[in-house]
């Protein structure tokens, strides 16, 4: 029991330590875009702040990505959501080490497109940070 | 008496003339850091349009228009389209398609047309031209109906 509250305290610790640098801004589509995290337990943490650059709510999806584009199993809170126009909100990651001792990820903030057209864009914004494994 | 006030006065004047002043001074530091950020707002999509042999839908073919979406960056960040994973095409196309994304950039910083990540270097605002190309080989052709195809614009 009390060594899974000191995970819990130990993974909000390592986020809080990624999520405080930076300064959630209106207008950005996701900050932070850099971070380094040293975690004492087999996960760590990242908060974004996806942000809407539009007037108009759209809605907007996180996704975690390895090196490779893969798709990581990262708890994400929430991984998809309606956000007003000019807004952001902080957005929770905690990615898995999956028994390694660091792990680059992608965090990527994803818009859907705008329907009924030929050729749609999807506006991906991606993050790139870096976790340790400290023991 | 009036004369000694006054040479008293004249007196003490005289000696904190060549004295300082006592006050400190000292400097205020700022620091400042700016990490990199990216932001992408799609303007338009684009439109494809067939070539007379039907064997080509583009963006860039007459009557077609590139999507249009704009960044402002700080720099530090680089630019990419994805390969074209959802597509929706007509049933009655069976036959494969090739999709070839592509992107050039104006404003803040040029880029010419091209299908590979691209570093942005420069600060600013820059407006981005999205084109998408669909072809066909041999005997295979286009045939009528509704073409539909999502190009993801990375910047990471």
């Amino acid at each position: 029991m009390r060594r899974i509250a000191l995970r819990r305290i130990a993974i909000l610790a390592a986020g809080l330590i990624a999520a405080l640098s930076p300064v959630a801004a209106t207008g950005q589509s996701m900050t932070p875009m850099r971070g380094e995290v040293r975690s004492f337990t087999d996960a760590f943490a990242v908060r974004v702040f996806p942000g809407n650059p539009y007037n108009q709510r759209i809605r907007v999806e996180v996704h975690v990505y390895d090196q490779d584009f893969q798709p990581v199993a990262a708890r994400i809170t929430p991984s998809a959501f309606l956000l007003a126009g000019q807004a952001s909100r902080p957005v929770l990651v905690v990615v898995p080490f999956d028994g390694a001792n660091e792990r680059k990820v992608r965090i990527c903030t994803e818009s859907i497109p705008f329907p009924s057209e030929q050729t749609q864009i999807r506006a991906q914004i991606c993050g790139k940070f870096f976790g340790h494994r400290r023991f | 008496m009036k004369f000694a006030r006054a040479a008293m006065a004249a007196g003490l004047l005289a000696g904190c003339a060549g004295q300082t002043a006592s006050a400190a001074t000292g400097n205020v530091l700022f620091n400042g850091t700016i990490t990199a950020t990216c932001t992408i707002t799609i303007n338009s999509n684009g439109t494809m349009t067939v070539s007379s042999n039907l064997q080509s839908l583009s963006s860039h073919n007459a009557g077609g228009s590139a999507g249009s979406a704009q960044v402002d960056t700080t720099g530090g960040v680089s630019l990419s389209v994805d390969p074209v994973t959802t597509t929706t095409v007509p049933a009655s196309d069976t036959t494969a398609t090739t999709w070839t994304p592509t992107f050039a950039t104006s404003g803040a910083q040029t880029i010419a047309e091209t299908g590979t990540a691209t570093a942005l270097t420069v600060p600013g605002t820059s407006t981005v031209a999205v084109n998408l190309a669909g072809t066909k080989s041999g005997t295979n052709r286009f045939s009528a109906g509704n073409y539909q195809a999502t190009v993801t614009l990375r910047c990471e």
